[in-house]
């Protein structure tokens, strides 16, 4: 360890504490030695696994099993026991689950508490990388990635669908990850624009399909309607940034991760090296674009403070005509309620308008939210059924559809790739006056068992809105996506200390900026301003951390 | 009694005004509340309700009223707080009156022992650990016990006992009562003031809390109905994150938020009125000994 060669330098208290630090990581380090020293011999984990199991085949453990799982409850759709979803899984595969129910909206506390006293189910779904670095030191969490050979099905989408990078960028310092993540064939994009058609084909416009001409067309609705703002966007409560979803699909145009995908630190594949995102020319070019907005009065300044509900009044009372969507919000809350208040108003989601970066979406989001394993699982003598398990609900074809579509002939029926719910049942709110609904009564496409899969499934869902939306989304490129560079736990706790105040002076900067407070002719000044807080510090952490792991894993 | 100068009756004038407008504001939220209630999900969300409901319908409070688990954890609401605040109320009496004796001998080692824990606690995994390997994870016991005494309202009924006249107690030893007889006939029929307070701090407390429960139980039939009410309304509010899966992402009725909540705190509201009475002389009473 390199603090200790340079300890001549060092006062006495930080000596302590390296020292205090490599006891620690000893302690550690024997710990999950000792696991490994188990680990390699699977022989004694049989029970009721299943022999030559290979994928696109069946799960059936060999003896009735019952397993533990943290299970994420959702008011939308409150565990029920009598879900079909628990008796035909249990039918299936032999395999019992014993949810521990925790309600969604403090899923993540529960979680940690549970983790940290040892008291965690074995399957923990609903984690959001980077969610399980936190418990990686404590050794409470088991490296899948060591156990991945008992996954058929999880190693063939992988190869198959070449998420290699993608694994690659979730792994841990030691090369390993601990998180099974949610794999999708293809990125699927969530947001964009929402647009009143019937207000532009009144002013004789077309959809916009970049930035510049959703600004003419901005300016065109304005010159209409001089004393209401064009657009008035929402996403800005509850979130750590304002107009999340905009500066996400806006940032994306200009090759930069704002928003919600907002990261302190970006790749940057021409120089083949991280750099700050706040700071890089893009990021600029982004936000000179929403201040050339805002000072024209084409958007609301207060886009960026108000609540949701706020701004969708404004777009139903006509007050503004365009807004942040997603396919949902668009169907069952913009357009359900326009058609009733507004006599003839229409409304579209609009493929993300190109910017400078041409047409592409951001890299990286074909990782959804996965299952961490608990590290005592590894103790089961039934550890390989369960991995096998595991493998077959969330990564095969059948256990995946299972878990979105029920069964065949009950709750839905299939011709080719056309799925459709059974009459009587309602998706989504597919069918409002249906009896059933799928995920309430039935439990299936259940955020906890459902995500991830093929494109052909994933868009087996899709209303025709979103269907119009994702097809032509899906033809743009991917963005590069940022190699692994796995932080070592202090300096994991360095980073994070950097970061908050940086992240935070970004957000509140670019507001500034985009509102008119701050000239951009202080952009100097505040690059000077994030350097006080270790910002070239933070990026030179990530670099060598990728130096690094680039040597040591090849 | 002297007629008020002119300059008081301005200021009671004032102060009136002041405080109707206190009131309103915070009735305000609540009458929006239950409007919303019984209005129309479309007028919720237009922004069309305020203190009237709009597109009057009973309509979600059926469907409310409809949902088992609503009920159920209505049922467990009602026990926990039951059974917590008898354990509580037995528990603080018998401590607060043993600390209200000067001549007991380490009154302020146990004194100390109470007040320590207003500063320092165990922390939350530990507490997690100590109520799940005495088993009571998953039983109305995990609620009741860690929490049955709050030191605040220990100190309050402490300085309560104190104040009772010692003679008192010293008459009806002579005349035969021993401890227990003293304080189960003589002393608690005269603190019947603060023994109401108590009886209302903890079961608000209890009524409202829904930590514990969060934490020690497993099963959503177990869970308190503030959990389900907290579950439902952040539920609602943060569907639009970035990431989360697509099936997180439909949301939950502003209407039936509304009834929820009016369903939730009615009864804690319809305890209040009886007990105040006791609650300003209750509190006073304790206070000014000091």
């Amino acid at each position: 360890m390199s603090s200790v060669e340079n300890a001549g330098q060092l006062s006495r208290r930080q000596i302590l504490a390296a020292a205090g630090f490599i006891g620690l990581a000893t302690l550690t380090g024997c710990g999950s030695g000792d696991d490994g020293g188990d680990s390699k011999d699977l022989s004694k984990k049989q029970n009721g696994a299943m022999k030559d199991y290979r994928a696109g085949q069946q799960f059936k453990a060999a003896k009735p099993l019952s397993l533990s799982v943290l299970h994420n409850d959702n008011p939308v759709y409150p565990m029920k026991k009598a879900w079909l979803f628990w008796k035909e899984l249990t039918e299936r595969t032999g395999v019992t689950f014993e949810p521990v129910a925790v309600p969604l909206v403090d899923y993540e506390k529960k979680r940690s508490v549970l983790i940290g006293s040892g008291d965690a189910p074995f399957l923990i779904p609903k984690t959001y990388h980077p969610a399980e670095v936190a418990f990686v030191s404590s050794g409470a969490i088991l490296p899948v990635s060591d156990y991945v050979h008992l996954m058929p099905n999880f190693r063939d989408k992988v190869k198959r669908w070449r998420l290699e990078p993608e694994i690659d960028s979730i792994r841990q310092s030691d090369g390993k990850f601990y998180l099974l993540p949610g794999l999708h064939e293809k990125p699927r994009s969530g947001y964009s624009l929402a647009l009143r058609t019937d207000v532009l084909g009144r002013l004789g416009l077309s959809l916009p399909t970049s930035w510049d001409e959703v600004y003419e067309v901005f300016k065109a609705i304005k010159a209409e309607h001089p004393d209401r703002y064009p657009f008035s966007d929402r996403w800005s409560k509850n979130t750590p940034y304002p107009a999340a979803a905009l500066f996400s699909y806006l940032g994306q145009a200009y090759g930069v991760r704002a928003g919600w995908t907002y990261n302190t630190i970006d790749w940057d594949v021409k120089a083949g090296k991280f750099v700050f995102t706040g700071t890089t020319d893009a990021y600029r070019q982004m936000i000179e674009f929403v201040r050339k907005l805002v000072a024209e009065k084409l958007v609301d300044p207060e886009s960026f403070t108000q609540t949701d509900d706020e701004a969708v009044q404004k777009l139903l009372g006509e007050k503004s005509f365009a807004i942040s969507a997603n396919p949902q919000e668009l169907v069952q809350n913009y357009r359900f309620n326009l058609e009733k208040q507004v006599k003839g108003a229409e409304i579209e989601m609009i493929p993300v308008p190109l910017g400078p970066a041409g047409p592409v979406v951001l890299g990286g989001v074909r990782l959804e939210n996965g299952v961490m394993i608990s590290s005592k699982a590894l103790k089961s003598d039934s550890f390989v059924a369960m991995m096998q398990f595991v493998d077959w609900l969330w990564y095969s074809d059948e256990g995946q559809r299972f878990a979105r579509w029920g069964v065949e002939g009950v709750t839905y029926t299939r011709s080719g790739s056309q799925y459709k719910p059974k009459p009587g049942i309602s998706l989504m709110g597919s069918d409002p006056d249906a009896p059933k609904d799928m995920q309430k009564d039935y439990g299936f496409y259940n955020g906890v068992f459902a995500y991830g899969g093929s494109w052909e499934l994933v868009s087996s869902m899709f209303s025709p809105d979103e269907k119009k939306f994702q097809d032509a989304m899906s033809q743009r490129e991917q963005t590069p996506i940022a190699p692994a560079h796995p932080l070592q736990s202090f300096e994991q706790e360095q980073a994070s200390l950097w970061e908050t105040p940086l992240r935070d002076h970004v957000t509140q900067n670019t507001l500034k900026f985009v509102l008119g407070k701050r000239p951009m002719s202080e952009w100097e000044a505040y690059v000077t301003e994030l350097k006080a807080k270790n910002m070239d510090q933070l990026v030179d952490l990530h670099n060598k951390a990728y130096e690094r792991f680039k040597k040591e894993n090849g | 009694m002297v007629k008020p100068s002119r300059s008081y009756r301005v200021f009671q004038g004032v102060n009136g005004v002041i405080l109707t407008l206190v009131v309103i504001v915070t009735l305000y939220p609540f009458a929006n509340i239950v409007a919303r209630s019984f209005s129309s999900e479309r007028q919720i969300r237009a922004g069309e309700v305020t203190l009237w409901p709009k597109g009057f319908n009973l309509t979600t409070y059926k469907i409310v009223f409809q949902d088992s688990m609503f009920w159920r954890n209505y049922g467990n609401t009602v026990l926990y707080t039951v059974v917590a605040t008898a354990v509580a109320m037995i528990l603080t009496t018998c401590y607060a009156y043993v600390l209200s004796k000067k001549h007991l001998k380490g009154r302020g080692v146990l004194v100390g022992v109470a007040v320590f824990t207003m500063f320092f606690t165990g922390g939350l995994i530990p507490n997690y650990v100590l109520v799940t390997s005495l088993g009571l994870k998953n039983s109305v016991w995990a609620i009741a016990l860690p929490n049955a005494i709050s030191v605040f309202n220990l100190l309050v009924m402490k300085a309560f006992f104190e104040s009772l006249p010692t003679e008192l107690e010293e008459a009806a030893q002579i005349d035969g009562l021993s401890t227990y007889g003293i304080l189960l006939r003589i002393v608690l029929p005269l603190s019947k003031a603060v023994v109401a307070t108590m009886v209302l701090f903890y079961s608000v407390s209890f009524w409202n809390s829904w930590f514990s429960a969060f934490l020690y139980m497993d099963k959503s039939e177990l869970m308190p109905v503030t959990v389900y009410l907290r579950n439902l309304i952040s539920g609602a509010t943060t569907g639009g994150n970035a990431g989360a899966a697509d099936a997180q992402l439909s949301q939950v009725g502003a209407n039936i938020q509304a009834v929820t909540i009016v369903l939730t705190s009615l009864p804690i509201l319809c305890v209040y009125p009886f007990v105040q009475r006791y609650f300003v002389s209750g509190v006073m009473l304790g206070a000014v000994k000091g």
